[in-house]
């Protein structure tokens, strides 16, 4: 499980590492896309109203690629998320 | 024993209604909540293990130890020993809360079991882990050498998950149940999981969703165990949580007489 497994998943990357299938590899991409997803929607529900379906997926898509979330608690995840707005909007 | 994962959905139910012997919790979902629910059901007479997603034991950066010590209060809180993680990684160097595939090669054997080792070092017990459903990995070893490999070199307990055999079985080949549960010692396994998984036409593979009822032959499996082995059987239910009645005739399934 290289770094290049995680770009994939993180969708920085479409290469497929050796060994991997692309086929599944598009499931982990998926299941990490879900679980931001719920998690950011559960907290800011108003943002994604706001958006609209194409600008939440292109928000969350971003994150993924950038986010350094290294709490064992999935809450946390906001936080990590807020830190990312301020970044990307400084 | 047959038991249940305790969800959030629960909070508000009568529990004593649950046909249940023992609960199971994410261990991140407690420590730093009220675990009022969690003494309740223990005063009950049902003890709560403790099952864990996020202790990387796969991954690369270094352990939270200080997690670690955060769940060896809660063990002692909650009067349990018995916690289990996946044998899986839970991100990069940083946490992507899912469970991505270690490759199954020797050298990970060696690297993941010493990782085990620190874990259980600081729990001043066992662990155990899980074999997780995988949707594509590299390696070569076959995934029950790898699992029976790291519990021996870990000297760690096994949570064995049929419903995830089942899964990996039917997405790449290998091991059937059988074949599996054969290539482990069953003397390292602290319980067994059981759970549904769905056909997913996107990605053309099935899927460990949790959301629907234990196949014929994990069920089986699982009885078969649970009387020739004493093992405990835990129902995991975490998608579309169905209601109580409908949680209580699954468990119940679990508990008929074996037919093996």
């Amino acid at each position: 499980m290289s770094s290049a497994f995680f770009d994939h998943v993180r969708g920085r990357s479409d290469e497929v590492p050796a060994g991997y299938t692309a086929q599944g590899l598009r499931v982990y991409r998926h299941l990490v896309y879900l679980g931001v997803s719920q998690m950011i929607e559960a907290h800011f529900p108003a943002v994604r109203e706001q958006l609209g379906e194409a600008g939440w997926r292109t928000l969350i898509e971003a994150y993924i690629r950038q986010s350094t979330w290294t709490s064992p608690y999935y809450g946390d995840l906001t936080d990590d998320f807020l830190a990312y707005l301020a970044r990307e909007s400084a | 024993m047959i038991g249940l994962g305790y969800r959030r959905e629960m909070s508000d139910w009568e529990m004593s209604g649950v046909q249940a012997d023992f609960f199971e919790v994410a261990p991140e979902n407690w420590v730093r909540r009220d675990r009022g629910p969690l003494h309740e059901l223990i005063a009950a007479g049902h003890p709560v293990y403790l099952h864990g997603v996020s202790l990387n034991l796969g991954g690369s950066s270094p352990l939270n130890l200080d997690f670690v010590r955060a769940v060896r209060e809660l063990m002692a809180d909650l009067n349990t020993s018995v916690y289990s993680d996946h044998l899986a990684a839970s991100g990069d160097a940083h946490q992507l809360y899912d469970l991505f595939p270690i490759p199954f090669t020797q050298a990970e054997v060696v690297r993941v079991s010493d990782r085990i080792r620190q874990v259980q070092d600081v729990l001043g017990q066992r662990l155990s882990i899980e074999n997780t459903t995988w949707y594509t990995n590299i390696g070569e070893l076959s995934e029950v050498d790898f699992l029976a490999e790291v519990a021996e070199r870990a000297d760690c307990g096994i949570v064995l998950d049929l419903n995830n055999v089942v899964v990996n079985h039917k997405n790449h080949g290998g091991n059937d149940l059988r074949g599996f549960v054969q290539g482990i010692d069953l003397q390292r396994v602290s319980y067994l999981h059981v759970a549904g998984h769905e056909w997913d036409e996107r990605f053309g593979l099935y899927i460990d969703t949790h959301s629907e009822p234990v196949e014929r032959v994990t069920a089986e499996m699982a009885r078969h165990l649970h009387q020739t082995q004493g093992l405990a059987v835990l129902l995991e239910w975490d998608n579309d949580v169905p209601t109580m009645d409908i949680l209580n005739q699954e468990l119940a399934c679990l508990r008929l007489s074996s037919t093996m």
